[in-house]
């Protein structure tokens, strides 16, 4: 095979270097040309290991050895699930005081609103208000307490 | 960049996870030892993170990591076995055309990859270093010329002849069916 001038541009095709008018024009050439087909071949086939190769690599964990050696601080892998458990925490409990809240402004409005509605959310809901806490008196054994019935004993019936 | 070489040691973290899969690589392909290249993966970034300061052109990180990881990888090879860097060595070296493989037709298997760590282990020290920066890391000849302090005519001059080298130590496993 007799050497070409174009030999060493092809390199440009496999590392994408060449553009691609260029890299098409180098192509039509190696297709003719022996020594350049021949020169392209290899390039792709070294091209085509490494990158077979590269697309294997596994990495250890090397980022503590780094962070070791330079004294960094190092991110504790649990401390975020710790923030992230603390947060959702804090959300539930938020949001169980709001309803609570929500529920006691309820039962401030029955008479403004609506006591069936009222009466419904009582019948619903088994937790106690501080009236309705309220509402019990030590029996006169004074063992146990007698407590009025929240809902009145003319709504129950009337359901 | 700006906020590593300012201490944010979050945000070197960051260059580190983005480069050590390729930083490995390369350290294993000099050293030929996974433990080896594990250790100086490790003593590479942490050398970097001491020299950062120094990188005034940060989009020449990755050639200067690479030029950090090959320094650290030839001071291991001359601890480990108290023997200097091979140098070059032509001997061998084919002059001819080596028939071409078909490169669709080549697909690395395990018993390729083993042949083909092997032929890469037939280069001298410095002419692997170059030729995987090249390829593998695919770094321009300027900036390769800028981490050896050698001239580009001599870079490619070096990259050529390991080339050949490696060609010709693979040949036998890849076949020869593009052969012109």
């Amino acid at each position: 095979m007799s050497a070409c001038g174009r030999t060493a541009q092809l390199e440009s095709i496999v590392t994408g270097e060449a553009g691609a008018s260029l890299a098409a024009e180098l192509r039509a050439h190696a297709s003719s040309c022996p020594r350049c087909r021949h020169e392209l071949n290899w390039l792709k086939t070294e091209a085509k290991l490494f990158r077979e190769r590269a697309a294997r690599e596994e990495v250890a964990q090397l980022w503590q050895g780094v962070a070791a050696r330079r004294e960094l601080p190092e991110e504790r892998p649990w401390s975020r699930v710790l923030v992230a458990l603390a947060a959702m925490v804090l959300v539930l409990l938020g949001a169980g005081r709001l309803a609570l809240n929500a529920r006691s402004t309820a039962g401030h409005d029955v008479s403004g609103v609506s006591d069936d509605l009222a009466m419904s959310e009582a019948l619903m809901s088994p937790a106690l208000t501080q009236e309705e806490r309220e509402n019990c008196s030590k029996l006169p054994d004074g063992i146990g307490f007698r407590c009025e019935p929240a809902i009145p004993a003319s709504f129950i019936a009337s359901r | 960049m700006r906020r590593a070489q300012a201490g944010e040691s979050a945000a070197f973290k960051a260059l580190f996870e983005r480069h050590v899969v390729g930083v490995r690589r390369f350290l294993r392909d000099l050293l030929r030892d996974k433990h080896q290249a594990d250790d100086a993966t490790q003593e590479s970034f942490a050398r970097a993170h001491a020299q950062l300061t120094k990188l005034v052109d940060h989009d020449r990180f990755k050639p200067w990591m690479l030029g950090i990881a090959r320094n650290v990888a030839f001071e291991a090879r001359r601890v480990r076995q108290h023997e200097p860097i091979e140098h070059e060595d032509d001997e061998g070296t084919p002059d001819a055309v080596i028939p071409s493989p078909d490169p669709e037709a080549v697909l690395l298997d395990r018993e390729l990859d083993k042949h083909f760590t092997e032929a890469l282990g037939v280069l001298s020290d410095k002419r692997r270093a170059a030729l995987l920066m090249r390829i593998d890391h695919g770094l321009s000849y300027e900036d390769i010329a800028a981490e050896f302090g050698w001239s580009i005519p001599t870079v490619k001059n070096e990259i050529h002849r390991a080339r050949l080298k490696l060609r010709a130590a693979l040949l036998p496993h890849v076949g020869a069916g593009g052969r012109s």
